[in-house]
């Protein structure tokens, strides 16, 4: 175990090239994917969150319902869509990060919705009521919910970013993790464990755990920033 | 000015039927009532904030409405940006907030207010603009006796120099009598009685009006 952890070690500040790729991959993956969520799921939460319509209740059930969608049936349906049979086969996708990135969009996505359409709901009706009690239009008004939701936003992408970075169903189904080319560091850790090579394995969590922590530690200091 | 008869209905249940209603332009009426008799509901669809039900304007006349709700929402960002919101400029805003004693504190996060300092922004937040009808809900629900009389004077001298019409729904009916030329008793969700202060106070038609004052020592 002593051996392994030193070994890990050495492998993290030697700048190992296999290490680097997997680091690489995970972070174009993650960061590019919690984006992509946030940028659709924002906008979607705000509006289901803020406006009253026939069949609002019905999406946010449906929402619901795919927030909690387990990540090996979302990677079966990338994988049937883009497979050899599929309807997508001549995309050419499966096994790349791009098909990874989409997968995680997928699920992510209803997480953003759900988080910002809860929050939204809760201090729309005392925005809107207090701007239209000050005779202060629709453009304004929106723009004064988007400020009181910013704090929010940045714990919706914390919570996107967290979900990308752990995530090993769909990756691995859509990705393959292809060494070199699709392996990110959830996957490379079970390819590694499996393998019995323990130190890769140690190494890429102790990188996994701290770069979850420096993100955490980055949005904390933003909230702070933003809540004085 | 006219408030056409209107009713508000939830779950087949009617918490508000209101006759037509005349409001003599630049009179304070104190709208009075028991808890849930729909002086809340009344405020909000006058402000045009929850619609009745048969969802078409209720005032007789397009007329600006400025609206206090009962709980005062503190925009998050510092107390004179949430003053500046409805216009004005810093040296009213300023004057305003030192009326109301809360000058120190208009750099500070709105949202991190204690409760009757935020009804003091919201109220100069509100007063910052200039409109016919003045909709004010329990706006000093959360203050202490000094904050009240402060906000007291200075909706009346509001009114006084804009000229508009205000419905203050207030619990206090010493506050009731400091302020309003009528009264307006809400009961069951019905208007059952409104005149003057003083004859709505202590010569009531009604008997669930007397039994209500009764509660109050009256």
């Amino acid at each position: 175990m002593q051996s392994a952890l030193e070994k890990a070690v050495e492998l993290i500040l030697s700048g190992n090239r296999e290490l680097m790729s997997i680091l690489s991959v995970t972070a174009r993956m993650s960061i590019s994917s919690s984006l992509i969520a946030l940028l659709i799921g924002v906008p979607i939460g705000i509006w289901l969150g803020s406006c009253s319509f026939r069949g609002r209740e019905a999406l946010v059930v449906i929402n619901r319902t795919l927030m909690s969608m387990p990540p090996v049936v979302c990677g079966l349906l990338f994988y049937l869509l883009f497979s050899g049979v599929g309807p997508f086969r001549s995309m050419k996708l499966l096994f790349t990060v791009e098909i990874m990135i989409m997968a995680q969009v997928v699920l992510i996505t209803p997480i953003v919705v759900g988080n910002m359409e809860s929050y939204v709901a809760a201090v729309a009706l005392p925005v809107k009521e207090t701007a239209r009690g000050l005779g202060i239009g629709g453009g304004k008004t929106l723009l004064l919910l988007l400020n009181e939701c910013v704090y929010q936003i940045f714990s919706v992408y914390l919570l996107a970013f967290a979900r990308a970075i752990a995530e090993v169903g769909a990756v691995s189904m859509v990705g393959g993790a292809i060494a070199w080319k699709t392996n990110v560091m959830t996957t490379a850790i079970m390819q590694y464990t499996n393998r019995g090579d323990f130190s890769m394995g140690i190494a890429l969590g102790i990188i996994l755990m701290t770069s979850s922590l420096l993100v955490n530690i980055a949005i904390s200091l933003l909230q702070r920033r933003v809540s004085r | 000015m006219k408030i056409k008869p209107f009713t508000k209905t939830y779950d087949g249940r009617t918490v508000l039927d209101m006759p037509e209603l005349e409001l003599t332009e630049g009179s304070i009426y104190a709208v009075i009532g028991a808890n849930g008799s729909g002086k809340s509901t009344m405020a909000r669809i006058l402000a045009g904030a929850l619609p009745c039900d048969s969802g078409s304007p209720v005032l007789d006349r397009a007329v600006s409405v400025g609206y206090m709700p009962q709980k005062s929402y503190a925009f998050r960002m510092s107390a004179e940006k949430n003053i500046l919101l409805s216009g004005g400029n810093a040296k009213k805003a300023k004057e305003l907030m030192e009326r109301l004693g809360i000058i120190s504190l208009a750099r500070n996060r709105a949202d991190k207010l204690s409760g009757g300092e935020t009804s003091r922004m919201a109220l100069a937040r509100l007063m910052m603009g200039k409109y016919g009808l003045v909709i004010l809900d329990e706006p000093t629900a959360a203050m202490d006796m000094e904050s009240t009389a402060l906000s007291e004077e200075l909706i009346r001298d509001y009114c006084r120099e804009t000229g508009c019409t205000l419905l203050l729904v207030t619990h206090s009916l010493r506050q009731a009598r400091r302020l309003g030329d009528e009264a307006i008793f809400l009961h069951e969700g019905k208007l059952w009685e409104r005149g003057s202060v003083e004859k709505v106070l202590f010569a009531p038609e009604k008997p669930e009006t007397a039994q209500f004052l009764e509660f109050y020592g009256v």
